[in-house]
Parts: C-alpha cells; sequence; structure tokens
C-alpha cells in the first residue's frame, strides 16, 4: 500500500508541475505573435472615419479595456486570478462576448463529432488489423496497402474528396453546416434526421483517416504477439486457436490504448480540418479563427482545455496501467 | 455493437440540437418566403444595438459610407452609389443647407413610426446624436468633430449645426451628408432605459445586447445561433404607408447561414442554398456560361459588377529612397502590367486603365464627369510601357553602373519589398506583377506576405519603415465623395497621425495637395469644383505617392435565380444599385422581388 501512495504522490507533483508549466505558456505563447489584436479591433471600427484622431482615442479605449497596456506579468496575474474564478476572459475576435460563453456553445459539437468517429475509426482499425494478421493470404495483402493509403491522406484532402463527390457531384449529402439551412432547431424527428445527415460527412472523413493508422499498428503489434513464444508453447499445449487470439488480441491492444486515450485527450483541437471544411460548428473553427485574429483569450482558454484534457488522460493511464499491467506496475514500484 | 454506436450518435446530436432550440415557432423557413444571403455575416451575432460599437451582427446593424444596410433599423436617407443621390428613408423630402453652410433643415415623415407604435421624432435624431458622442460610439467618433448640435424644431423638423472653425466657416459639410445615409437613428426613450440599466458606464451601453430594442426597419430579429441568423419581416412596419414604398418588402424572411469560409460560400450559393451573394467568385461568368447555373450578376458582360474602389499600391515615404526620386515612383508605375493584374487577379471584373483612366475617381459614370480629361491626358500611362520607364530612370540617373543587372542610387543597389496580406489571392496575385515590373527595369522588388493582423499593425503606423510598397484600398463610395478618397490619396495633415485608419498611409506631404483637400468641402460652384479636382488629379499623376492597380466593386453582389428573379439589373430603369437588395437604396430591390415561376 506504501508503494501505491508513494507511486501517486509521484505522479500528482509531476501533474502539477506540468500544469503550472502548461498554463504559463498558454499564456506567453499567443502573446509572442507579432501583431497586435487590438489594433486589428481598432481597424474594424476605424475604417471610413475621416477624424484622424479619433482612431487613437478609440484604440487607447480598448487597450484600457483589455488591460494590453500594462506589463506583461501583471497580466499574466490578472488572468491566473480570472482563472480561479472560472472567468476565461472576452474575446477579442468576437469582442464582446466571453470566451467561456463561446467555448460552451461550440465545444458539444466537437465532442459529439469527435470522441464517436474516435471510438468507431479505433475499433474499426482494431479489428481490421488483429484480422489482417490472423487471416493474412488475401485479406492482408488487400488491406495492408489500402489502410496505408487511408491513413497517408491528409484529413483536409480526405474531406475534401468525401464533399465533392457526395454533396457536390452526387448531391446525397449537404455541403455544409450543422443542420439544414432552411431549418431553426427544434424537438422534431425532421430536425433529428438533418442533424444526423449534416453529421455524416465529416464524421466519415475522420473515421476513414483513423481506420488507416489504428489497422497499420495493431496489425504489426498482432504479427509480433502471434510469433511470441507463448503463443507457440500454447500451441503445442494444444489450446484452442480461438483462446490464443484472445490472448493476442489482449497483449496487443495495450500500446493502442495509450493511443486511444492520446486521441480523446486531444479531441478539442483535432477536428479543425472537418469543420472548416464542412462549415461545422464546433471548437475547431473557433479556434482556427482565434488564431487566425491573434485572440489571445480565446487561444489560451482553448489550448488549456487540451493541456487538461491530455494532462488529466495520462494521469489516468499511468494509474490505470499500474493495476492492469504487472509489468508497468512492478517497472514504476521499483 | 452497432446499436449501441447508433444509440449514442443520435443522443448526442439531440442533446446538441436541444441546447441550440429557441423560441422561435417556424421550425423550417418556407424556401419561398425567405431570401438567404451569403459573404455578410462571419460569426455569431454579439448583438443587436444600434448604438454599440463591435456589431458583428452584419445583417441588422452594419452603417457604412456606401449606404448603411437598413434592414432593421433605418437611416435618414439612403445613399446610392449608382448617382450619389440620397433618397428619403425616414426624412421627408430633401434636406436644405443654408447658404453658409453651417446649418442643415431636414423634416421626418408624418408617417415614421417605431416597432412599438409611437412617433419618429425630431428628439430620437438628437438623443441618438448626443448618446453617440457621450460613450463614444462610431456616431460620435465619425460625426463628433462635424457636427456641433442637433436641435428640434419641432416634432417632426430638425437643424443639424455644423462645427465651425474659429473663422467661422463649417469644418465639412460633406460630412454631414454623411451622416444623412450612415447613421441609423434609435428611440429616445430606449436609449433612456438602455443607459439607466446600465448605469451610465459607457463601455457597458456600447456592449448591451440590446435585447428589448425598437426598431423602425421592415425587418426584426427572429433567430440567431452558431450557424445561422434570421430576421423576420414586421408585418405592422411603416414603409407599406404610401408616402414611403406604399407596400411591405416581398420576403418574409432574411437569412443568412454562416459559412466558415469563401469556399463553403461558393459551394453553397452555386446549390442555390444562397440567393444574394456577397463574395469575389473568380470568373464568375462560368457559372452561367459553363456550369449552366441559374447565376446573374448586375451585369452581364465584363466587369460584371460597379467599381466604386481601386484597390492601390502606396509608396511608403518614410524610405528616402522613394520619397527623394520621383522617377523611380513613376517609373515603377508606368512599368506594371495592369491589364495582366486585371486579367489575372480580378479576372476581367474591372475595367481596364484604357478604358477609365487613372484618376482619383471611381469608375462610376457621376465621379468620372467632375474632372476635366484632357488636362490631365498627358500624364496618364495605362502600363507595360518598359521602354519608358528605363528611358525615366536612365534620364533621372538612376543606372546600373556596376552591370549586375540591377540599378543603383548613391552606390547602393535600389531594393525593395512589396507587400500585401497572406491569402487574399487577387492582391497577392497584383504584388507579383508589380515584382516582375521591377525586374524588367533594374530595380529589384521582392514580395513579401505576411499575416493580415501584422499587415494593419505596421501600415497604421506613421513612422513604419519596414514595408516599401504595400496594397491598401481607399474608400469607395459615400456622400463625402470624392472628397473623403481625394484626401486618402493626398492630405498632408495625415502625415504622423498614429493608429492611422484614415489615409495617407505612404506619409507624402504635399503643400498645394493639402490645401486643395481643405478647399474642396468648402467649395460649391461646380466649376471651381471641377477645376480643384482637376488640379488635385495633375498633383497625383505627377508626383505618383501611389499607384491604383486594378478597380473593385466595393460589394459584390451576384444572385442565384433558382428561386427568387426581378433583381436589379444594369439598364432596367429602375435605378437601384447592385448592393445586396440590403445597402442604402440597395434595399429597394426587396420591394420588387418575384418567385421564379
Amino acid at each position: 500500500m506504501k508503494g501505491y501512495r508513494k507511486y501517486f504522490g509521484k505522479k500528482i507533483i509531476w501533474f502539477l508541475i506540468t500544469l503550472v508549466v502548461a498554463v504559463l505558456l498558454n499564456f506567453i505563447l499567443p502573446r509572442l505573435m507579432p501583431n497586435d489584436p487590438v489594433a486589428a479591433i481598432t481597424g474594424k471600427m476605424a475604417q471610413g472615419l475621416t477624424d484622424a484622431s479619433a482612431a487613437q482615442r478609440i484604440y487607447e479605449k480598448y487597450q484600457e479595456e483589455f488591460g494590453t497596456n500594462k506589463p506583461i506579468i501583471q497580466q499574466f496575474f490578472i488572468f491566473v486570478k480570472n482563472l480561479f474564478h472560472g472567468d476565461l476572459g472576452t474575446s477579442f475576435s468576437q469582442y464582446p462576448r466571453k470566451v467561456s460563453d463561446i467555448i460552451s456553445s461550440s465545444i458539444l459539437w466537437t465532442i459529439a463529432l469527435q470522441f464517436p468517429a474516435i471510438i468507431v475509426g479505433w475499433l474499426l482499425g482494431n479489428l481490421l488489423g488483429a484480422l489482417a494478421a490472423y487471416i493474412r493470404k488475401g485479406f492482408d495483402k488487400v488491406l495492408l496497402p489500402v489502410s496505408l493509403f487511408l491513413s497517408n491522406i491528409p484529413a483536409f484532402g480526405m474531406a475534401v474528396m468525401l464533399l465533392v463527390l457526395f454533396a457536390v457531384k452526387l448531391k446525397i449529402a449537404p455541403t455544409s453546416g450543422g443542420y439544414n439551412f432552411d431549418m431553426i432547431p427544434n424537438f422534431s424527428w425532421r430536425f433529428v434526421k438533418s442533424v444526423i445527415s449534416h453529421y455524416q460527412l465529416p464524421f466519415w472523413s475522420i473515421v476513414l483517416v483513423s481506420i488507416g493508422g489504428q489497422a497499420v499498428g495493431m496489425r504489426s503489434m498482432s504479427i509480433y504477439e502471434l510469433n511470441a513464444d507463448y503463443v507457440k508453447y500454447a500451441r503445442f499445449l494444444g489450446i484452442k486457436d480461438r483462446k490464443i487470439v484472445g490472448y493476442v488480441f489482449r497483449n496487443a491492444m495495450l500500446p493502442q490504448i495509450t493511443g486511444l486515450a492520446m486521441s480523446i485527450g486531444t479531441m478539442v483541437g483535432g477536428a479543425l480540418v472537418a469543420e472548416i471544411i464542412f462549415s461545422y460548428p464546433g471548437l475547431g473553427s473557433t479556434m482556427f479563427s482565434a488564431i487566425s485574429g491573434g485572440d489571445y483569450p480565446l487561444i489560451s482558454a482553448t489550448t488549456l482545455i487540451i493541456t487538461l484534457m491530455v494532462l488529466v488522460i495520462s494521469f489516468l493511464l499511468d494509474i490505470i496501467y499500474g493495476f492492469i499491467d504487472p509489468r508497468v506496475k512492478a517497472a514504476q514500484f521499483d | 455493437m452497432k446499436k449501441l454506436i447508433a444509440l449514442v450518435l443520435s443522443s448526442a446530436m439531440v442533446l446538441t440540437g436541444a441546447l441550440s432550440v429557441s423560441a422561435a415557432e417556424v421550425t423550417e423557413l418556407p424556401r419561398e418566403e425567405t431570401l438567404y444571403f451569403g459573404g455578410q455575416q462571419w460569426g455569431t451575432v454579439n448583438s443587436y444595438n444600434p448604438i454599440g460599437t463591435n456589431q458583428n451582427n452584419a445583417m441588422a446593424t452594419t452603417a457604412q459610407l456606401l449606404g448603411s444596410r437598413t434592414l432593421m433599423f433605418e437611416t435618414l436617407y439612403m445613399y446610392n452609389f449608382l448617382d450619389g443621390s440620397l433618397t428619403p428613408l425616414l426624412a421627408d423630402g430633401d434636406y436644405s443647407w443654408n447658404d453658409d453652410l453651417t446649418e442643415l433643415t431636414i423634416k421626418l415623415k408624418d408617417a415614421a413610426k417605431w416597432s412599438d407604435g409611437t412617433d419618429v421624432t425630431s428628439q430620437d435624431v438628437i438623443r441618438t446624436f448626443d448618446i453617440g458622442v457621450e460613450i463614444g460610439n462610431n456616431t460620435g467618433t465619425g460625426y463628433g468633430a462635424y457636427i456641433d448640435s442637433i436641435e428640434a424644431v419641432d416634432d417632426k423638423t430638425f437643424v443639424i449645426k455644423a462645427a465651425v472653425t474659429e473663422d467661422g466657416n463649417p469644418v465639412n459639410p460633406l460630412k454631414v451628408n454623411d451622416f444623412l445615409g450612415g447613421v441609423f437613428i434609435a428611440q429616445a426613450a430606449w436609449i433612456d432605459a438602455v443607459v439607466e440599466r446600465n448605469g451610465g458606464d459607457a463601455t457597458a451601453i456600447l456592449n448591451d445586447a440590446a435585447e428589448d430594442v425598437v426598431w423602425s426597419g421592415p425587418y426584426t430579429k427572429y433567430f440567431d445561433d452558431d450557424q445561422k441568423v434570421v430576421l423576420v419581416r414586421d408585418d405592422n412596419y411603416w414603409g407599406q404607408d404610401a408616402s414611403m414604398w406604399g407596400k411591405l418588402p416581398v420576403p418574409k424572411y432574411i437569412a443568412h447561414a454562416i459559412y466558415a469560409d469563401n469556399a463553403a460560400t461558393e459551394v453553397a450559393f452555386k446549390a442555390g442554398e444562397i440567393d444574394v451573394d456577397q463574395q469575389f467568385l473568380p470568373n464568375i461568368q462560368n457559372t452561367w456560361l459553363e456550369e449552366g447555373l441559374p447565376i446573374s450578376t448586375y451585369m452581364e458582360e465584363a466587369p460584371y459588377g460597379v467599381c466604386l474602389t481601386m484597390p492601390t499600391a502606396w509608396y511608403n515615404m518614410n524610405n528616402p529612397i522613394l520619397a527623394e526620386n520621383t522617377a523611380l515612383r513613376k517609373a515603377i508605375a508606368i512599368a506594371v502590367d495592369y491589364d495582366t493584374i486585371i486579367a489575372n487577379a480580378m479576372t476581367n471584373q474591372s475595367p481596364s486603365f484604357a478604358d477609365v483612366p487613372r484618376s482619383l475617381m471611381n469608375p462610376t459614370e457621376g465621379e468620372q464627369a467632375l474632372y476635366d480629361h484632357d488636362a490631365v491626358a498627358d500624364l496618364q500611362f495605362a502600363g507595360n510601357d518598359i521602354d519608358g520607364a528605363n528611358a525615366l530612370l536612365d534620364e533621372a540617373g538612376i543606372l546600373d553602373s556596376d552591370g549586375d543587372g540591377w540599378r543603383e542610387i548613391d552606390g547602393n543597389k535600389i531594393s525593395l519589398n512589396a507587400v500585401c496580406p497572406n491569402g487574399w489571392t487577387d492582391w497577392m496575385a497584383a504584388m507579383e506583377v508589380v515584382a516582375a515590373a521591377g525586374k524588367n527595369i533594374g530595380v529589384e522588388i521582392t514580395t513579401l506576405f505576411p499575416e493580415w493582423d501584422t499587415v494593419q499593425t505596421v501600415f497604421t503606423n506613421p513612422n513604419q519603415t519596414e514595408y516599401d510598397i504595400f496594397m491598401w484600398s481607399p474608400d469607395g463610395a459615400g456622400p463625402s465623395m470624392p472628397w473623403g478618397r481625394i484626401r486618402q490619396f493626398l492630405d498632408g495633415d495625415l502625415v504622423g497621425i498614429e493608429n492611422n485608419w484614415t489615409g495617407n498611409w505612404g506619409q507624402y506631404s504635399n503643400e498645394r495637395a493639402t490645401e486643395i483637400v481643405q478647399q474642396i468641402p468648402l467649395t460649391s460652384d461646380p466649376e471651381e469644383l471641377k477645376a480643384l479636382y482637376t488640379e488635385a488629379i495633375q498633383i497625383y499623376l505627377t508626383e505618383v505617392p501611389s499607384f491604383s492597380l486594378m478597380y473593385r466593386p466595393a460589394v459584390f453582389h451576384a444572385v442565384n435565380e433558382s428561386v427568387w428573379t426581378n433583381f436589379p439589373e444594369d439598364g432596367d430603369g429602375r435605378n437601384i444599385p447592385p448592393a445586396d437588395c440590403t445597402d442604402g437604396y440597395g434595399i429597394a430591390a426587396l420591394y420588387d422581388l418575384e418567385l421564379v415561376g
């Protein structure tokens, strides 16, 4: 028990240190960009102004409001203080909207798109990979090149291909948005149907790309395991094939679980391409516009969410591994 | 497993959809009652506040010189960029200036009413201006320097008193004209309520979401979320009175889906999910010639739209080589192949400089008639004149003395950069043509494409030395044009202004030109004006402080006629500008729309 406590204690300390460093970087990095977002807001307001001193007044007003005229260290402490109050600040690019408001209205779309896509891609990919390793012969000869091909198509390429093929040419899928362009959200079967049909292309554009990578990884892990000594030994003992495959699959799964956990951790930022190409509402497109608009508070908030999710997931993984994999436990308790 | 996944999927989706459900009664907008827009709204709308700033609500609160968007809130007059006229909206009949150009009297229409049924009165106009000055919104910052006060004569008549200089002359009567077509009038009683609930705090008033706003226009808010904004017609709209339109606008709903980018908007436009698109589509004629789509533009032939502005390459006079060598400035300008720019970057959606010779005027007939073309004919250049440019440089003693192919000044090789924002592909193409012209005449010009936010931070800084030649557009149209644009090109008083969004970004200084800029607003005699405009153009073409690269519409206006038709067209006799059926007098189009079939 003492070993566990020491192990968790160490993990928690590292977790906290990483968190502090990450928050610091989240704050500083966006602010190192060479542009001045306050000038950008002023520009939007001031175009067409003929009174030349007016633009300067507008600029000073916003500087004051956003606190960008204060020293950066002071800005950081204000940022941290607000974080503790759950206040992520006001967005520059969508001023005067609150960052928390922007994120809460888009994060559910992203999770609803990404989470099932990651799970489905992962399940299908691993299944195909394991089958390819086990069946070999013709199946493997087809599957491996197809998987390699799919996993090497960049996400935007896949999204554009699906868009052009199914939406523009065949016209069997909608081109953009989260629901029909002529609908207003409501509780009706038609609306749900519309949401589901708009869901297909972005969903499959993510699934198809991830299947390939997962399948290739699972296949090689399985082949490695199939040739392991314990498999040969089990065969000698006359254990049924199905039982052996079960063992092999479980062992080959371990690294794949890490991969799954990491994809879930980073999913908030991961759907960027699909969201942009299909004009799908979500955090990915929000992040993209925040970055191109130099919107520090929004960038910091979205990257903070990603950081936190990755940290929490990897922390949980460490803990779970400690329990489920005796080899890891032994190594870490030493 | 599949069932489980399907269940997870659909419940997640329903949950998501449920979160954005609003109180709107209609769940599907009838296609034949809805006019869809594209290219205007790029993010979730943040308010419906006509006296706020930071309005991203494009359909409801766009106030602009070119003609404000009067769907929900209304201006006194509607600007028409086709002929520069102001058509009365809330105002009744023409406005009248006194002889000194210090007082402008306007009457309001008797029929003009707010959505709560009360009259639009002089007090509303006065309160709109006063609150603007108090809280520093766009009305206050934009007009506070030109309007001293607005005073009521009676409930429906008021006088705008122009700000005057020490010698009693008005500061700028043209800017008072801008107020007429540009500023949304808000209800005094509603303004008082907003001020009260925000405790008089200026920032809070500017950012007020205005859920309870009172409007006077034909449409009002209906629904908005992350994906769209919908306005609905107000069937009690005062404008159906015979003294205004005599009827209601045809579409019941005005909708704008929020697309991620131009490409997504283009796909939706071609699919017929957008009726009116405000977006530059390269080779737009191919949509009807080759793809056979029911898409059309204001004009059937090139340039397809009404060009109002001219994206321009500005020389940075903080660079002594450019400031001191007029011959170098002119040589680069006459060497540039403008026909290539217009054919490639603009896909011919711009008249050429042979069709519309360069000046300080936009290519509309109205502005072109304002100056003496013959007087500046000798100074004109249509581009791609490499020999002329080389001769000019040789004559000025700017030579390639070390034989490396590049000319030198004081023994140093001339090396300049040409800058525009990254991703603005038509502008980037234009800058490449400028660089190529440099190569042809032995002047090294390298292109540089930083992100937009960086570009604007640099070029609005009056002391910048980072960019030598950079692209930006002067203003297109408005009641104070062409004065406003001439000022942007030539006003020496703008040199050294911090955060300079106003004009003269190249920091060019010429005493006579600055004088002309000051004289124009105070001159009303057409002949005198013509002489001033012509002289300004002479200075501009002689000194070449900047050079325009193409003409360009201020708004793009393309329509997909799969559902609606009878959009404004060139020569249809209606004089409705192609302003997306919403801006200034362009809104008149909404009253004439018809369903296809």
